[in-house]
């Protein structure tokens, strides 16, 4: 197990230098515009462009910025390691602002991937268990809704009707837990709920499929013809067996949110990395775009990983070498 | 199966009532008109923002930005400055850190101002501002690496001594402090603007003892550490500890990604100020990713009003035909044209006839329909708006391209196009292949990419088939800013005044020295030379574009307080609509401000563009929120 650990590490070495490396291609080498014109304002002389891109870094070949880079985030620059350089727009060190930010959408995915497992697993199992039924078909339709719905419209909507019309809900915006837990959880709510409430129509529809497929299998019979309540048949033998997708997508679905939540961000007004990637590919600011692109790559790998590691202890039959 | 559908209706039918009686139960808060009560001391201005988009980081050595500077409004008294009023009253000029306007010499060389007495630092500073303050601010901003982006207004050449390429802080030859309430400039030649130009937010007094430690850091690192010389200063600022540069730390009430709250600087002297009314505690700016929310926040009472902020199509609808809320819906003029610019150096727009016919075929009416209507601004007539040019052709007193109601008047246009080297068959229709696929640049999103259809159509009536090509907005500008790109037509571009001042548009888009190979603002090419065009790759057409410069230098050197001054740009203004013709403007546009009822007077900074906050007054009895 260690020396797949290992091979997978070294994958994830590979995968990130690919990444890095396109991003680098995309945004630094490809755009037409000069990215230093955007800070050097708005009649700017020649001489104040050439100083904007000394300080910016821009005044090299692309493959050296790409090189200085690379060294920079091993080795650390002056704020500090991993060396992300400062921010275009703000002047302030990428990784201040990284560390800052991370927490946020950490709150919002994490949170969200509990409401959406504790909506959409049982949702699945009443499913399954009551096929063709009125449950089965509720929860079907409710399915159907929320893979459909788009997450901005259905942001808007909640904020519209529980913050605005019944002043029941927080507003937008982020509290930290550290500064108060109560207000941290109220301001959070309706995010979690807006960005689960698509996945949980995902996870129902998976969990529903695979536990039906499960149900069928000889050990779940024998386990009835040995005297099991049924409960426990299907809790114990059909749940835990029919998860082991449902886990791999978890990981995957969580990794990614960690720069794709853009949406919830910008409507419920989180200022998480989803949100400052978008402004800051619009603003210019590629450090920060840089340094997203990073962190999202990585999330994605390490919970592949991750998800592979937890898949071999849930299933006896995965061995890995 | 009956009784489940039965039930399935019972829970479809509740579900239905709820949804409606939230619709219609409305809010807790009515929509009322402001009540125009007196203002009163107070309270707390709360507001928001998609995003600050600060061009150097609020450092005011180099920060560009209207927004900004209207900020700085509240944080930097200047030597001259403003009301904080709309319209024409808010461009004229007042001593603000000086005593009175100050003595100019007979020849326009040198101008002495006295500082006004015991006008202090906000803390953690704490002393009076001298003379060397004010010095220091011009030295910051001769610091070519602190990227000051308006340095060009005192030098070269403007004020003795000052260059913009100095590698640190030192003393500029031109700039005397005798003594610490005294500060004389000596000019290379006269600037009949100068006294503009020493409003602007850079030429604030700055602590040397806080922002020379940021002389070596990258350009805008002070914008973090900003002390104040006016009545706010940013929340934090007195716990900010000055006593060497390895202690300060950012100041806490200023977060670029999230927040600037201002409370009052507590050395402010309101017996000193005449400019400012200062009503509020406090100015909370919070960021906003969602534009919808920041309206919904007004609305509800928990914002006070917009900052920088463009109301979305569907508030604006509500706040102009809704009776109760159009009070809380404030329009002013930005100062500031939408034009198609027109390559005076590349076929077809070489032509003036071909540039004239495009002047006269715009549907003007209809780009302001795609702006968001009246509300977005006036059809623009000429190149200048009025209030920068004094007030003088105001709208309907200089129209040469009139229409009929603003459409384009294609009889017009073909008859000009007739008389164009590109009709060879003088039937009013371009029919070159330069008229053909003629590339416009254009930004892909909002109202530019909304008038762009009608404005393919209308050039199509003249027989030129543009071709448009959208972009990104610094793509576009780029674009359109490089001369050797040979780009026709641009579509994307605007331009507002600096100050208000017509220098600021006269100089930037039409003098030959400011074209330049790339970010060049004379997009026209007004005034191009051979020896021009070679150095920025640009082709020199058989006709020269015509120049404006000796216009430009003689109306320069009228000083800003005689009236005839902005006479002169004036007449510039038609000289180049009726004789170069280097743009077809159609938008003079406007500032929306969006209220709560809190707000119980409101007025606008006419010169930085935005709600004046030394001005407003709210009822809210909130004070400013802890850092």
């Amino acid at each position: 197990m260690w020396r797949y650990i290992v091979r997978r590490l070294m994958w994830v070495a590979l995968v990130m230098f690919v990444v890095t490396f396109l991003t680098y291609i995309i945004f630094f080498v490809l755009p037409p515009f000069d990215p230093a014109s955007a800070f050097a304002g708005k009649q700017p002389t020649p001489e104040l462009i050439a100083e904007v891109k000394r300080q910016f870094g821009l005044n090299h070949p692309w493959f050296i910025q790409y090189l200085l880079f690379v060294k920079h985030l091993f080795l650390g620059d002056q704020y500090g390691w991993p060396g992300l350089g400062f921010s275009y727009a703000t002047r302030q060190p990428i990784r201040d602002l990284l560390f800052h930010r991370l927490p946020i959408t950490a709150s919002l995915a994490i949170g969200a991937a509990l409401v959406w497992l504790c909506i959409g697993i049982p949702i699945g199992v009443a499913s399954a268990i009551k096929r063709r039924s009125l449950t089965d078909r509720l929860s079907m339709g409710f399915a159907l809704f929320f893979v459909s719905a788009p997450v901005f419209w259905l942001g808007l909507m909640f904020l519209w009707l529980f913050w605005f019309k019944l002043h029941i809900a927080s507003g937008t915006g982020y509290v930290p837990w550290t500064q108060s837990f109560g207000s941290w959880f109220n301001h959070l709510i309706m995010p979690w709920v807006v960005l689960a409430l698509l996945f949980a129509a995902f996870y129902a529809r998976m969990t529903r499929g695979n536990l039906i497929e499960t149900m069928a299998q000889d050990y779940i019979r024998t386990a009835r013809v040995k005297g099991l309540p049924e409960w426990k048949v299907i809790m114990k033998h059909g749940l835990r067996s029919s998860l082991t997708p449902v886990i791999s997508m978890l990981g995957v679905d969580l990794g990614t949110l960690f720069g794709t939540a853009v949406v919830t961000e910008t409507v419920f007004n989180l200022q998480g990395i989803g949100q400052w990637a978008i402004t800051s590919v619009f603003a210019g600011d590629l450090p920060a775009v840089l340094a997203v692109t990073i962190v999202t790559a990585l999330a994605v790998a390490i919970m592949n990983l991750v998800v592979d590691i937890v898949y071999a202890y849930l299933d006896p039959r995965v061995r890995y070498t | 199966m009956g009784k489940k559908r039965h039930l399935l209706s019972l829970v479809g039918l509740a579900l239905t009532v709820t949804l409606v009686a939230a619709a219609c139960g409305g809010n807790s808060k009515k929509s009322t008109t402001s009540s125009g009560t007196s203002a009163q001391k107070g309270g707390v201005y709360r507001t928001a923002l998609e995003d600050f988009g600060f061009t150097d980081a609020f450092d005011p050595t180099g920060e560009y930005l209207g927004s900004a500077w209207d900020l700085f409004q509240t944080l930097g008294r200047t030597l001259i400055n403003y009301k904080h009023t709309a319209g024409a009253a808010g461009n004229v000029l007042y001593p603000d850190l000086a005593q009175a306007m100050p003595t100019v010499s007979s020849d326009g060389l040198t101008y002495t101002f006295k500082l006004k007495p015991n006008i202090k630092f906000a803390p953690p500073i704490n002393r009076v501002i001298t003379s060397k303050d004010i010095e220091y601010s011009f030295e910051r901003m001769n610091i070519q690496k602190l990227l000051a982006g308006y340095a060009f207004y005192y030098g070269p050449g403007v004020i003795k001594g000052f260059t913009g390429k100095a590698t640190s802080a030192q003393p500029i030859s031109g700039i005397e402090t005798p003594d610490p309430n005294t500060i004389i400039f000596h000019l290379e030649a006269p600037v009949g603007d100068f006294l503009y130009r020493m409003s602007m937010p850079a030429t604030a007094p700055i602590p040397r003892e806080v922002a020379s430690c940021f002389d070596n850091k990258p350009a805008g690192t002070y914008g973090r550490y900003v002390i104040s010389s006016g009545p706010y200063m940013i929340q934090g600022s007195d716990k900010l500890d000055a006593s060497s540069c390895s202690t300060l730390k950012p100041i806490s009430g200023f977060d670029p990604s999230s927040k600037l709250v201002l409370v009052r600087n507590p050395n402010y002297d309101q017996s000193t100020d005449n400019l400012r009314a200062n009503y509020v505690n406090g100015i909370d700016v919070r960021i906003d990713s969602n534009t919808d929310d920041i309206f919904n926040k007004i609305s509800a009472g928990s914002l006070d009003g917009t900052f920088a902020s463009t109301p979305p199509p569907t508030v604006q609808r509500t706040y102009t035909t809704d009776q109760s809320k159009k009070d809380l819906l404030k329009i002013n003029s930005a100062d500031r044209t939408w034009y198609m610019v027109m390559n005076m150096s590349v076929a077809p727009t070489d032509d003036i006839h071909v540039r004239k016919a495009i002047n006269y075929v715009l549907d003007k009416a209809a780009m302001l329909q795609a702006w968001g209507g009246s509300t977005a601004g006036t059809v623009a007539e000429h190149i200048m708006p009025p209030v920068v040019i004094g007030g003088n052709l105001a709208a309907g007193q200089f129209n040469p391209y009139a229409s009929p109601d603003n459409h384009g008047d294609v009889t017009k246009a073909q008859a000009e196009m007739k008389l164009s080297k590109y009709d060879s068959n003088h039937d009013g229709m371009c029919d070159a292949s330069a008229c053909t696929n003629t590339l416009m640049i254009n930004r892909n999103y909002g109202p530019w990419k909304a008038e762009e259809a009608s404005v393919v159509s209308q050039l199509a009536k003249i027989g030129i088939k543009a071709k448009a090509q959208e972009l990104a907005t610094s793509a576009a500008y780029q674009a359109i800013q490089t001369p050797k790109n040979k780009v026709p037509l641009g579509l994307n571009v605007g331009w507002g005044k600096d100050y208000g001042d017509a220098y600021t548009f006269a100089f930037p888009l039409f003098a030959g020295a400011s074209i330049i190979a790339a970010n060049n603002s004379n997009m026209a090419l007004v005034g191009l030379t051979s020896s021009i065009a070679k150095s920025v790759s640009a082709p020199f057409p058989s006709t020269a574009p015509p120049s404006v410069d000796s216009d430009i230098a003689t109306c320069e050197k009228i000083p800003a307080t005689d009236a005839a001054r902005n006479q002169c740009w004036a007449n510039l203004d038609k000289k180049l609509m009726n004789d170069v013709v280097p743009w077809a403007p159609y938008l003079w546009s406007n500032v929306r401000d969006i209220l709560s009822t809190s707000v119980t007077k409101y007025d606008f900074d006419q010169f930085a563009g935005q709600i004046a906050f030394t001005q407003v007054a709210v009822n809210n009895n909130l004070s400013p929120s802890a850092s």
